[in-house]
């Protein structure tokens, strides 16, 4: 595996990433900078669009949620073939057949299944059709987002359902009735309104968090370890850079201290993992993992998704010097 | 009725007759060395441990000593039951001078059986414990219980032979002889019920195992299995039996036993033809029910195979023709092949199908101490038999208690 | 396996049909032990494991086991393929599935129902309200039919012990619980990968894991319902038969595959009696009528051969026969004893 070739070859792929990337936000800025056009894109399609819950009958009570603005163009360049969301081959716009009601040229799925589906049965044909929502959780298995995603669920909260129901707050009532009735004349203003609004998060700075952490609480057979806390956080942060995906959904700088900091309000100055942890089980929780445990599975949980491959989970002393007896 | 046997009856001034085992005959010294070296491993056992001279190990907890002493010894003194049944229950006419020699030979191989017992249990001395912490729920509790029972009806049934030696020099055992004879059809019928129970118990045995034992040999009918064929050895130990008496303890035989010999030969085997005819049927039935057919094209259904056609079906089809055609050679053959059948039923049952899923490496064979030790215990039946029919009337009526038979 | 589907089809058909009744009457009628409502078990969560056998380490200092070969530190060991014994109460195995590796815990399950406790003829082994399945060996008579009925090959025997060989195996660590300790392996396991708890409480966990984690857990509890239920649950990420737990024991108590045998016991002892002495009476009658018929055709005979001898050769004749019979039956009578029956 780890022959020159190989690391050639790795080195290759990288430089050609990092100067497309580049090129990218370069061309992105400038379209910013122009003010109001928006890249077009290589299909033809509008390079944005909102979303509208199409519906067939008359909707008075106004009960539906913010319409998606979706960036045909991110998108369409992650993606090879069309007929990853277009499953029919027809690239025709998703409510013309899956409505909030559903209707038969959809097979009765609804826009909502449509949109949300997570466990889709595999197709016998191989053309497994897939939502927004099981592509993103494909994706979250990428070895960059498995560390985190594979010990941490992210909340359904608002601001996750925020991160893709996202049009402007200028959109008025009318225009909102008019697009589920599918009789808006135009989304385009609304789409690029929404798009080029967009601001870019925040990452957390280095000097908020904590360079060193020193984790000795439970010293028994061996010693404490010095955690590289910063290290950590940095190089978590350097996988995700240019991910629009993560830039979508970690919606604010403290999203990324959620993965270990988990269940506590999203803060830069988390609560102490010993804080729900004891060191011996509480009988009140016995679902809580104890301290030594809780730890154990926090950085195995993460290096295990990330394939990182040293230190092996039972090579006690690459994190804990062994303490003498 | 005659009275032309040439042999010492044992009299009040000389009871023993141990001469035969002095004389230096090969098959005397055979059975001294086998009980030497029985002797010396016995030793080691009881101060080494079960694990000194056995292969046993915890996936293997019941290997020869079980498989062969108590599961094959249990099975092959059905002879006991069979034929008290056949000639008191059923009259079946002219198998009377059958009845002592299956009556001696089960008592003995029940009393062996429960003697090789203590070389396998870990506390041997504990073995009453079972009637102090009874274990109602165990199908072993049960086996314990009957074959308890069961020894002592053939202790019984078995006592009048040794009164009729022992009154010779004490006379007021005499007065017991009667009341036995009298209570002979209870204790047959007590007999049945008991060995029905635990001979079909020791396939009751491995019902709860059904992870470890291979599908062809599982069933929920084991215990019936285990029944049909303890009937099926109890006829055809009879006959096996009968051949190496024969051979050996020929002058032994009064004109009556010899007279009916062959008439036992031919019904026993006529009647073992059927059983395991009906046998065959059973377990291929049951084969087909539980689904197992395609079971038969591995390596373990060809065994099944092999047991079922020449250890099941050729020894049926032999007594079949012997009993027919009044051949006693051919009637012995089959007696051979079926006892073969049975101790291999049994082997298969304990040993080569239980845990066929574990790895070769972690499966069980009998160390040669064991085989030797099983070897010990069948040598002492055999010199245990000898004895008695040395000195008490089995094969011979004693000419102080003629009587007439139907 | 088509019969243990059978089975199972049967049981579930009859406890359906007990529901409308009384379900703990009807589980308590069929089942050696009640199912102790806050009996206590562990959860082994095999996603979690990692092998260190800190496990083992920790039951052989607690119960003062032998120390075995190969030390503990030598992690090695763990590809071979171990069971438990009398001098190693549990061991941690590795199994490979694919590329991944596996770690399973072995140890006794302390089942609900346990089948060594059903098949031991001396009641050595019990089920205690706390989980435990217990064995006093004050009692033990050695004969291994636990181990013969463990459906996951867990007592070992003392087979080198020449005195006092005893089964042994996990004792979910009794002492120590009862003092409101941890089990030994429970406490020195790093990882959580074994959770004690109550069992109701326990599979609450395990469904809550597998419901939040529908990836990383197949939807199976092993021991929430295999072989009765048992007091210790695994939960793994692949099939549970990869990792060398069978599947196939079926929901019932093992025990319960012998009670059919067992209640044909009284079945026994009162009919046959009835039948083999109903044969005995038959064939008893049929033997008098034909001595009947015969002694009355002999008479017959008889009687007609001495009108004969009467008719040619005079009267004296005839009672000189007459005579000579008598005296022939007389002196036959006096071997007939007829009791040997």
């Amino acid at each position: 595996m780890r022959n020159g070739k190989t690391l050639l070859r790795w080195m290759v792929v990288m430089v050609v990433v990092a100067v497309a990337s580049t090129g990218f936000v370069l061309t992105s800025q400038e379209a910013q900078a122009a003010g109001q056009a928006l890249e077009p894109t290589e299909s033809g399609a509008p390079s944005a669009m909102v979303l509208f819950p199409v519906t067939e009958k008359a909707n008075p009570a106004k009960a539906a949620m913010r319409p998606v603005v979706f960036n045909h163009l991110v998108h369409e360049k992650k993606i090879s073939d069309c007929e990853t969301c277009h499953h029919t081959g027809d690239p025709t716009s998703c409510a013309s057949c899956h409505t909030v009601e559903g209707k038969a040229e959809g097979n009765f799925i609804t826009l909502e299944r449509a949109m949300h589906a997570e466990n889709i049965a595999k197709r016998a044909n191989g053309k497994t059709p897939s939502s927004c929502v099981s592509c993103h959780n494909e994706n979250l298995k990428r070895r960059e987002c498995a560390g985190c995603h594979a010990i941490v669920t992210p909340k359904r909260d608002e601001a996750y359902c925020a991160a893709c129901h996202n049009v402007t707050p200028k959109m008025t009532d009318e225009e909102m009735q008019q697009g589920m009735q599918g009789k808006l004349a135009s989304d385009e203003a609304l789409a690029t309104e929404t798009v080029l609004g967009k601001k870019p998060v925040n990452r957390i700075a280095p000097q908020a968090i904590p360079y060193k952490v020193q984790i000795d609480g439970l010293k028994d057979d061996y010693e404490g370890c010095s955690f590289t806390h910063a290290r950590h956080v940095a190089s978590l942060m350097k996988r995700m850079e240019n991910d629009k995906l993560a830039d979508a959904f970690h919606s604010s700088p403290e999203t990324l201290c959620q993965a270990c900091h988990h269940r506590s309000p999203l803060s830069a100055t988390p609560p102490k993992c010993s804080s729900c942890h004891k060191a011996a089980i509480d009988p009140a929780h016995p679902e809580r993992p104890n301290l030594k445990a809780a730890y154990h599975l926090q950085c195995m949980g993460c290096h295990n998704a990330m394939k990182v491959a040293r230190p092996q989970n039972q090579d006690c002393t690459t994190c804990h010097k062994e303490r003498a007896k | 009725m005659s009275h032309d046997i040439n042999i010492t009856i044992p009299t009040k001034d000389k009871m023993l007759n141990l001469g035969e085992f002095s004389l230096k005959r090969p098959g005397n010294i055979i059975t001294a060395i086998i009980l030497v070296v029985g002797f010396i491993l016995t030793v080691i056992r009881f101060t080494q441990g079960i694990g000194s001279i056995t292969n046993l190990d915890d996936n293997a907890p019941w290997g020869m000593w079980i498989g062969f002493d108590l599961l094959c010894g249990v099975c092959l003194a059905a002879g006991g039951y069979f034929t008290t049944v056949a000639c008191y229950v059923l009259k079946v006419p002219n198998i009377h001078s059958a009845v002592r020699p299956a009556i001696t030979t089960a008592f003995l191989g029940y009393l062996f059986v429960v003697f090789a017992l203590l070389y396998d249990l870990g506390h041997p001395l504990r073995l009453p414990y079972m009637f102090f912490f009874p274990g109602t729920t165990s199908v072993l509790f049960e086996v314990g219980l009957c074959v308890a029972t069961y020894l002592t009806v053939l202790f019984i049934e078995f006592s009048i032979a040794p009164i009729e030696w022992l009154s010779q020099k004490w006379a007021f055992l005499k007065a017991w002889r009667k009341p036995l004879i009298r209570v002979g059809i209870l204790l047959t019928i007590m007999g049945m019920c008991l060995s029905t129970l635990h001979q079909s118990s020791l396939g009751a045995l491995y019902l709860i195992a059904p992870n470890k034992l291979h599908p062809l040999w599982y069933s929920p009918f084991m215990p019936m299995f285990f029944f049909v064929s303890s009937m099926a050895a109890g006829s055809s130990m009879v006959i096996f039996e009968g051949m190496f008496a024969h051979k050996g303890v020929h002058q032994y035989m009064d004109h009556l036993h010899l007279q009916e010999a062959n008439e036992v030969v031919f019904k026993f085997a006529k009647a073992a033809s059927m059983i395991l005819f009906s046998y065959f049927m059973l377990k291929t039935i049951d084969m087909f029910v539980q689904a197992n057919l395609h079971y038969l094209w591995s390596g373990y259904g060809m065994w099944w195979l092999v047991e079922m056609i020449f250890f099941v079906l050729t020894p049926a089809l032999i007594y079949a023709k012997g009993s027919r055609e009044k051949n006693v050679t051919l009637c012995r053959i089959g007696s051979v092949n079926a006892v073969a059948g049975i101790v291999l039923n049994r082997f298969n049952v304990s040993m080569i199908a239980y845990n066929w899923q574990l790895p070769t490496a972690e499966r069980y064979f009998p160390s040669i101490w064991e085989v030797c030790i099983s070897i010990f215990v069948v040598t002492l039946i055999v010199t245990v038999y000898r004895f008695i029919v040395y000195h008490m009337p089995v094969l011979y009526e004693h000419p102080e208690f003629r009587e007439e038979h139907h | 396996m088509n019969r243990r589907k059978f089975l199972t089809v049967m049981g579930s058909a009859g406890v359906a049909s007990a529901l409308g009744a009384a379900t703990t009457d009807a589980d308590a009628a069929s089942h050696t032990y009640p199912y102790y409502e806050d009996s206590y078990g562990v959860l082994h969560d095999t996603t979690r494991c990692i092998g260190c056998r800190r496990c083992e380490k920790a039951c052989q200092q607690v119960n003062n086991l032998p120390m075995p070969e190969k030390p503990f530190e030598d992690l090695s060991v763990t590809a071979t393929r171990r069971r438990t014994s009398a001098y190693a109460w549990t061991v941690v195995n590795k199994y490979k599935v694919g590329d991944v590796e596996i770690f399973r815990k072995l140890q006794c399950l302390h089942c609900n129902d346990p089948a060594c406790a059903s098949a031991c003829f001396a009641k050595c082994f019990q089920k205690m309200p706390d989980g435990t399945v217990h064995y006093e060996g004050s009692q033990c008579v050695g004969c291994r039919y636990c181990m013969v009925a463990c459906p996951f090959y867990v007592p070992g025997f003392q087979y080198d012990e020449a005195w006092d060989p005893l089964v042994q195996k996990c004792t979910f660590c009794q002492p120590r619980t009862q003092k409101g300790q941890l089990p030994g392996c429970v406490e020195a396991c790093p990882m959580d990968a074994l959770t004690f708890g109550k069992r109701k409480d326990l599979i609450a966990i395990a469904k809550k894991r597998i419901a939040e984690n529908p990836d990383k857990y197949v939807n199976y509890i092993y021991g929430e319902h295999d072989a009765g239920g048992t007091a210790w649950l695994t939960l793994s990420g692949v099939k549970p038969d990869k990792l060398g737990m069978d599947t196939h024991l079926g929901n019932s108590p093992m025990g319960e595959l012998t009670y059919g045998a067992l209640g044909a016991v009284p079945m026994i002892i009162g009919f046959w009696p009835v039948v083999f002495g109903g044969v005995y009476g038959v064939s008893k009658a049929k033997d008098a009528y034909y001595k009947r018929e015969k002694e009355k055709a002999a008479k017959a005979a008889m009687e007609a051969a001495l009108k004969k001898v009467e008719e040619t050769q005079g009267a004296d004749a005839a009672a000189k026969v007459r005579e000579a019979l008598a005296q022939a039956q007389e002196h036959g009578c006096s071997c007939k004893h007829g009791e040997d029956a």
